[in-house]
């Protein structure tokens, strides 16, 4: 017997209306990711990755089909109980890091904390410390964002995604933004998240890196067309 | 203990918008210092108006009688409804305020000073009592008659020769407007003084406060009615009966509609300072919105990101509050000076009511809070996807309106100002509240200056309704054509006319004459006059029906203030006149209006002889000069009292035209500088409104500015382009100030003219201002813009490029 998936995506659809009429960013997604899963999303610009990412996450809302993460109906979920819950569950990594200008990166990672109240306040920066220290930057705890480099600032960001300690992270192109070496420490960072019990999904175009996934879900046109188990990458 | 992540995101904003945020601040201080001045104001002066006013226990009623004795006082206060009585005397009399130069003198005769319990005067300096041949003078009187204290100056009363007294003390009659703006000076004097003048000793007023606590007319008038028949009973001679409105300053009610017209300016300038912090926050979340997005996607709600610009907002008030409110209340106090001297008011105290404070404090915080709400809680409602994938609170792009693409057909024009045009409509919502603040500003500025040009017409129109240079009131009525003849064989006098004048009322069924006159004879006084016929030496403008039909004895024509003493009369309607006791009917054949006259209802020669039966005699004269100049006017009419005096023709007053500007030009200037003080205020908050606003866009357009110089724009560029922008605003705004300012001046004209002289100011536009504000707006919104642009114009391209 199969167990329960930790995402469970079926039959989701996503329209977009624009001036030119409706477009169809996902086409009837059906996907379902196990626990301690760690799986790639391909394709090509405008195949539905990023979208696809954003309805997981609810970010954005699907326009039809169903959405589950452990035992939640993400897609019966309000704004304000999306943000609750994404806080608590979802470690979500951007490519351009979107750290907040103005706060330390410390004072980033405690954020997701301090919105979600997960830990006592006395508890908060030893433990943005600890995840800066485990990211390699402990040094850099008190500086600003803009004074770190590309890479620094992704560690920072994958810190702060971790901040509330969610099983699942969810990455869109994380390494799209950094040189190939400081991209594979990336990579093998989340390779080692996932030896620890977390679950992640990343979009990526590094091809080359399929070595550290369980599973490639190849997009095309809003559709699933390959799904690739690690094996048969490696 | 260590902030949250939230507050030293709060704090870091905060410092990274320092500019903007500080425009702000300023603005809504300047907003805050509007109010507090205006509000301080108002509660100092509407406490201290009553506290001098009341302090004085003015009389209820004036009651003019034959003869006033001791016993006659000593019964009417045990008459029922009476709470005090005190005899008393006022006559006019003129004091030379230089060689040969007089002025009116209003003498007040108290019997006893120290006894005085109506009416009261507060000494300030010198004797009390006067001393025998001595004389108080009100204190705004002193430097009117170019007197010292201790000087002697010479008066003359009606039956006596011109005599020097000296002025021994200084008293405040607070029931009394300035000596200066109504140019007569006010003396109090005793019975022996009065006599040592020449005149005889007889206290013919009985003044009176009735036992009621808080009475109104119609109850004072009933009361004093009644009196008045138990007089006539005990065989006394009852004249006119004056009753001023009760408890109330004659300038009160025109005190408070001008300050509560100042209070709503200045709330409207609060809460543009306000709706400017709603933009400036609303600005600062549209450059915040991928951050918000941010926040929201790392577990944030939405009420919790409102938390953090609501507080924001609420500091930005609280900072504001105490910037602008010591300032405020300091300047609020200055105003109340300024306005008592104008009201002649001892402010005893200028202390501000603590909930004045409390006020200004709820209304500092949750009034930008409350504007400020809104639109934060529509940015932080936005949805992480919309506040990731779009840069902006909008998901509309440019050419997405017909205007859009109206202005995308410009062409033929400089590229760079061709940009801003554009881009000045990027922003509607946030272009409207620039456009707001800084149009409401032009507004009450361009108000300000053409209420004032109102009012200078209004004048310059009552001048020259009268024709005439001269106005002789002589002490009793003389054989007309001996006057006539006197006045015009002095050289320099072209023209002079009969203008017969007695104190009028209206009739009463009971034959009393009672004016609602307050005890300067001034405020609230009504004349019956006799227009010679045809005369031109007035030519009024006719409200409805005509002038006076020649011959006709039945015709008066009212002027717009006497229909305050005949509410609702209609041209054709009859009216019953009280003169000296005498009832008269006449027929209403015209209204006209009369600018800075009190009511006086004109009749022919023929009608003032049926109304006071006497004919062949004048008590007033008006003449004609060959020169209009102060000089020439002021040596002539010399000329004319020697020659009157010289024929023992007692002067009683004279008013030139110089002298009534003197006295019409101080009731205006501190409306005027009050409105344009709050105009000054709303144009601060409106620069500081555009700077802020002009501070957002090149936040928000810094990858824009890049994208412009990495092809070849430089710095001139950039900055010609934010400068345009600003400068189009401003230029935008001066449009629609001058149409706001139509239908604003006509209101305040309306309110002012109203008060001042019972009738609308007439809407006119003042050039200068539209000039001048044209001028301010340029400057004020090239200035606003030049420091956002110079810092655009300084970013490298790497930087902008580089900007989130």
């Amino acid at each position: 017997m199969t167990a329960k998936p930790l995402i469970s995506m079926n039959r989701v659809f996503k329209n977009y209306e624009t001036p030119s009429g409706s477009f169809a960013a996902l086409r009837g997604i059906d996907l379902e990711v196990q626990e301690g899963e760690y799986v790639a999303v391909v394709g090509r610009s405008g195949s539905g990755k990023s979208t696809l990412i954003n309805v997981l996450t609810g970010i954005d809302s699907p326009s039809s089909g169903e959405i589950h993460v452990a035992s939640t109906a993400v897609h019966n979920l309000g704004e304000e109980e999306l943000a609750k819950w994404r806080g608590k569950n979802v470690g979500v990594i951007f490519q351009f890091f979107q750290l907040l200008p103005t706060l330390t990166v410390a004072e980033n990672v405690m954020l997701p904390m301090d919105f979600c109240n997960t830990f006592p306040p006395g508890e908060r920066r030893p433990r943005a410390m600890a995840l800066l220290e485990k990211m390699g930057i402990a040094e850099q705890a008190d500086k600003l964002p803009s004074d770190l480099s590309g890479g620094q600032q992704q560690r920072a960001a994958i810190a702060r995604a971790l901040a509330n300690d969610p099983p699942l992270l969810v990455a869109d192109e994380p390494t799209g933004n950094l040189d190939s070496r400081t991209s594979e420490d990336v990579v093998r960072f989340f390779s080692s998240l996932v030896n620890e019990g977390k679950t992640v999904v990343m979009v990526t175009h590094e091809r080359d890196m399929t070595r550290y996934f369980t599973r490639t879900v190849m997009l095309e046109d809003g559709a699933i067309v390959e799904e690739t188990e690690a094996k048969a990458w490696s | 203990m260590e902030l949250s992540p939230r507050w030293r995101k709060l704090a870091g904003d905060l410092r990274n918008a320092r500019g903007r945020l500080s425009m702000m601040v300023l603005a809504m201080a300047v907003g805050m210092f509007g109010i507090a001045a205006i509000l301080s104001a108002y509660t100092i002066l509407t406490r201290e108006i009553g506290r001098n006013y009341l302090g004085t226990n003015p009389a209820s009623a004036l009651i003019e009688v034959d003869q006033v004795t001791d016993e006659l006082v000593d019964a009417v206060r045990h008459r029922p409804g009476i709470a005090n009585a005190e005899s008393g005397t006022s006559l006019w009399a003129r004091v030379e305020v230089k060689p040969d130069e007089w002025m009116p003198l209003l003498l007040f005769v108290v019997k006893d000073f120290r006894a005085m319990k109506i009416g009261m005067v507060r000494p300030e300096s010198g004797a009390y009592p006067p001393p025998e041949g001595s004389m108080l003078l009100e204190r705004t009187g002193l430097p009117l008659v170019n007197g010292k204290f201790g000087d002697g100056i010479r008066v003359q009363t009606p039956n006596g020769p011109k005599r020097k007294i000296v002025i021994s003390g200084l008293v405040h009659d607070p029931g009394l407007a300035p000596s200066w703006q109504e140019q007569t000076a006010y003396g109090y004097i005793t019975l022996s003084t009065l006599a040592l003048l020449g005149e005889s000793g007889t206290l013919d007023t009985l003044k009176v406060t009735v036992s009621d606590p808080s009475p109104n007319v119609v109850a004072i008038e009933r009361t004093v009615a009644g009196l008045a028949g138990w007089l006539r009973q005990q065989g006394y001679s009852v004249g006119e009966i004056r009753i001023p409105p009760p408890g109330k300053h004659p300038h009160e009610t025109q005190m408070r509609a001008v300050l509560a017209m100042l209070i709503l300016f200045s709330l409207m300038a609060l809460v543009l300072s306000a709706v400017l912090t709603a933009s400036t926050i609303g600005g600062m979340l549209a450059q915040q919105v991928r951050q918000i997005g941010i926040m929201k996607a790392i577990g944030a709600r939405s009420s919790q990101i409102a938390g953090i610009y609501l507080a924001l907002v609420v500091l930005m008030g609280g900072v504001a509050v105490v910037l602008g409110l010591p300032p405020g209340i300091a300047a609020g106090r200055g105003l109340a000076r300024a306005i008592a001297e104008l009201l002649n008011l001892t402010l005893y105290s200028e202390a501000v009511p603590g909930w004045v404070y409390l006020v200004q404090l709820i209304a500092g915080l949750l009034v930008p809070f409350l504007i400020a709400l809104g639109p934060i809680l529509r940015a932080t409602r936005i949805t992480v996807r919309e506040a990731i994938n779009d840069y902006g609170t909008s998901i509309r792009t440019f050419r997405s309106s017909r205007l859009d693409a109206l202005l995308g057909k410009i062409r033929g024009m400089d590229r760079t100002l061709l940009l801003s045009i554009r881009n000045t409509f990027r922003r509607r919502g946030r272009l409207m509240l620039t456009l707001g603040l800084l149009s409401a500003a032009g507004a009450m500025f361009m108000t300000a200056l053409n209420v004032r040009a109102a009012w200078e017409r209004n004048l310059a129109d009552a001048a020259s309704d009268r024709r005439y240079d001269l106005e002789i009131r002589l002490n009793g009525p003389h054989p007309e054509e001996k006057v006539l003849a006197i006045v015009s064989s002095v050289p320099g006098v072209q023209k002079v006319e009969s203008w017969d004048i007695d104190p009028a009322a209206a009739n009463r069924h009971d034959g009393l004459e009672i004016a609602r006159t307050y005890p300067d004879r001034g405020h609230g006084s009504f004349t019956l006059r006799s227009a010679p016929p045809g005369s031109r030496m007035i030519q009024l403008t006719m409200l409805g029906g005509r002038w006076l039909p020649p011959g006709d004895s039945d015709a008066v024509v009212l002027n717009h203030m006497a229909l305050r003493i005949f509410p609702g009369v209609k041209v054709g309607d009859t009216i019953h006149i009280s003169v000296q006791g005498r009832q008269t009917a006449f027929h209403v054949v015209g209204i006209a209006r009369e600018i800075v006259t009190p009511a006086a209802a004109y009749t022919s020669p023929e009608g003032f002889h049926r109304a006071l039966g006497r004919s062949g005699q004048t008590n007033a004269v008006r003449v004609v000069m060959k020169g209009h100049d102060e000089k020439t006017i002021g040596a002539v009419t010399r000329e004319i009292e020697r020659a009157l005096e010289r024929e023992r023709i007692s002067v009683k007053i004279d008013f030139s035209e110089t002298r009534l500007d003197n006295a019409l030009s101080g009731h205006i200037y501190i409306l005027i500088f009050a409105l344009i003080l709050m105009s000054a205020i709303m144009a601060v908050v409106g620069v500081l409104g555009l700077a802020s606003a002009m501070g957002t866009t090149v936040v928000e357009r810094t990858r824009e500015f890049g994208v412009m110089r990495a092809i070849g724009g430089r710095t001139g560029t950039v900055m010609r382009n934010v400068i345009g922008e600003g400068v189009f605003i401003g230029l935008m705004s001066w449009g629609i100030a001058i149409v706001l300012s139509l239908p604003l001046s006509a209101g305040v004209g309306r309110l002012v003219g109203t008060l001042a002289f019972y009738f609308p100011l007439p809407l006119v536009l003042s050039p200068a201002a539209m000039i001048i504000w044209l001028t301010v707006i340029f400057l004020g919104s090239t200035a606003a813009s030049a420091y956002p642009a110079s810092r655009a114009s300084r970013l490298t391209v790497r930087e902008t490029l580089a900007y989130t």
